[in-house]
């Protein structure tokens, strides 16, 4: 049976994918990321970023906010220390970018220049920081900004992972395709708030991203629209937790899935979900 | 930042049976778990991740493709361990716990571990360790391990006589004991670190003691305060989400600085001087 997908040059061994900021760069875990289609990084910023003041996380029912707000190394350290010990076999590595300005973007790319790197996501929809992120993601202008820099410093794979958060992605995910993107990747979190016991904040950074079983429906419903309109492949995600729920995505569009949330429950979720999923192509 | 990983092998998911659930205070349970892997294998200072059991389906493994609820694990630490069990003692604070409290012998928990570093490994040293509450389970783990090798004074605290839990097992170790209650319904009226702010204003040795402090959050500001030039440690607890150090989403401000220690992974032991509290 062929798991296999390609999109541009690049074959995945199978349609599944961790997700980025759910399994930090796949190095606790290495024996996971081989079995599965790829790992999508922690995002990487161009200087080191301590990340946002605990709590981080708040459960929900159906799922969890986080508030991490990219805690990463930058990218100097990370090409030092971490993209070295990146090898997964045959699964891919895509590294998360997220920069604070346009040109940064094609910045930590151009730094960025390994075999070991299979192509980039532009993270232009992370809810928790305060420059960029989902702020260029709702902005269609702004997402053929960077998108078109960094197809000029790049000949790899390079998915642009859009927001659903107050802004159509379709509108995003047009802009994207037309500027060169190969895919895009929907639709990371959803902007959240919730509050203690005592109604205080419930998390240090006040505010959040939304993700698990609980935003399942929109992330459906969201993929079908984008992967309707724009002709380059859709990467689907959002609550995943299951063999059949990869199967919804790929009837919905998506030609590739990214699971997260489920890999803070049990960090060998992508096997079980990738044999799930071998299951049902079976019957 | 350092970017490794500390654990000697990945942890193991095991389907850990019940044999004994004790009510040790109205709302402090204590459940002793065939656990094999994870038993023979973890040390103090490490935890457990338990999925929350839900009586809808199977809870024989982590094969689950229906939505867990409550979502994430709950992190617990050891209290202690024989061959292939291993006993753990919680307060009900929540629906997950509640959920825990009301499994009974013969049911199977899905635990994630062993997860976290261990205690550092100490031979023939004064050893005092600071529980308070909740915080003396994981401290008897260790008491229990060390106790051979080091000597080993243990203030233990609560706001009453039936919260002080475990006391008979550490006096079993024949450690030395000091108690203190709020209510001054068991040994002496005050705190824990009033205790050891005696025992640190008497100090002779030529080397000085290991501190272990397991706690609420003052208690262990306390003994920060206490222990200047000590090696002293926490048990530090805290929210967790995937407790394999995968999500960041624990995060303990180092002190003198402005970042952070993903504690689930450098921890939960910390050193007080470290950390910011």
């Amino acid at each position: 049976m062929k798991l296999a997908v390609r999109i541009a040059d690049v074959t995945f061994p199978n349609p599944i994918l961790l997700a980025s900021g759910t399994f930090g760069f796949g190095l606790e875990f290495p024996d996971v990321v081989r079995r599965l289609g790829g790992i999508v990084s922690k995002g990487i910023t161009r200087k080191p970023r301590a990340g946002n003041p605990p709590p981080r996380i708040w459960e929900t029912p159906g799922g969890i906010i986080n508030s991490v707000g990219l805690e990463n190394p930058g990218v100097d350290e990370f090409v030092k220390s971490i993209l070295p010990a990146l090898r997964f076999g045959r699964a891919r590595v895509l590294v998360n970018v997220a920069g604070d300005t346009v040109d940064e973007y094609a910045e930590i790319i151009r730094r960025i220049d390994s075999d070991l790197v299979a192509g980039f996501e532009l993270n232009v929809s992370c809810p928790n920081v305060r420059q960029g992120g989902i702020a260029f993601g709702q902005n269609p202008k702004l997402v053929a900004r960077i998108v078109s820099a960094a197809r000029r410093r790049t000949r790899k794979l390079l998915v642009t992972k859009l927001t659903a958060n107050f802004v159509d992605p379709v509108l995003t995910a047009r802009a994207a395709a037309d500027e060169g993107s190969d895919a895009v990747s929907l639709i990371n979190t959803l902007l959240a708030l919730a509050f203690d016991a005592q109604g205080r904040p419930a998390l240090g950074a006040r505010t959040g991203g939304l993700s698990g079983p609980a935003i399942k429906p929109f992330a459906l419903y969201c993929v079908q629209r984008v992967a309707q309109a724009i002709r380059i492949p859709v990467i689907g995600g959002g609550g995943i937790i299951s063999g059949a729920d990869v199967r919804e995505f790929l009837n919905a569009g998506a030609r590739l899935v990214q699971i997260g949330s489920v890999n803070l429950v049990d960090p060998y979720a992508g096997i079980r979900i990738l044999e799930e999923f071998r299951a049902q192509l079976a019957e | 930042m350092t970017i490794r990983s500390s654990r000697l092998t990945a942890p193991a998911c095991v389907s850990a049976r019940i044999v004994e659930r004790e009510l040790l205070a109205p709302d402090i349970v204590s459940v002793w778990l065939r656990a094999g892997r994870i038993a023979e294998t973890i040390k103090p200072g490490q935890f457990v991740q338990i999925q929350i059991p839900d009586s809808r389906r199977d809870v024989s493994g982590a094969m689950r493709s229906t939505c867990p609820e409550p979502f994430l694990r709950r992190p617990l630490s050891i209290a202690q361990q024989r061959g292939n069990r291993i006993r753990l003692v919680f307060r009900v604070i929540g629906q997950g716990t509640a959920r825990l409290a009301a499994s009974r012998p013969g049911e199977e928990w899905n635990l994630l571990g062993p997860l976290g570093r261990p205690a550092p490994a100490l031979r023939n040293r004064d050893v005092i360790l600071v529980g308070g509450g909740i915080g003396i389970p994981p401290l008897l783990f260790l008491a229990e391990r060390i106790a051979g090798a080091n000597r080993v004074l243990a203030l233990l605290g609560a706001r009453n006589r039936p919260d002080l839990i475990l006391r008979s097992e550490f006096r079993a170790l024949r450690t030395k004991l000091a108690l203190a209650t709020d209510d001054g319904s068991l040994g002496r009226k005050g705190l824990v670190t009033d205790n050891l702010q005696s025992v640190v204003c008497n100090l002779q040795s030529e080397l000085p003691p290991v501190v272990f402090a397991c706690g609420p959050r003052p208690m262990l500001k306390r003994v920060k305060e206490l222990t200047p030039g000590i090696e002293s440690y926490a048990f530090w607890e805290e929210r967790m989400g995937c407790g394999t150090g995968i999500c960041y989403g624990c995060a303990v401000k180092r002190a003198g600085s402005n970042s952070y220690i993903r504690f689930c992974q450098e921890g939960p032991v910390l050193r007080l001087s470290e950390i910011e509290i």
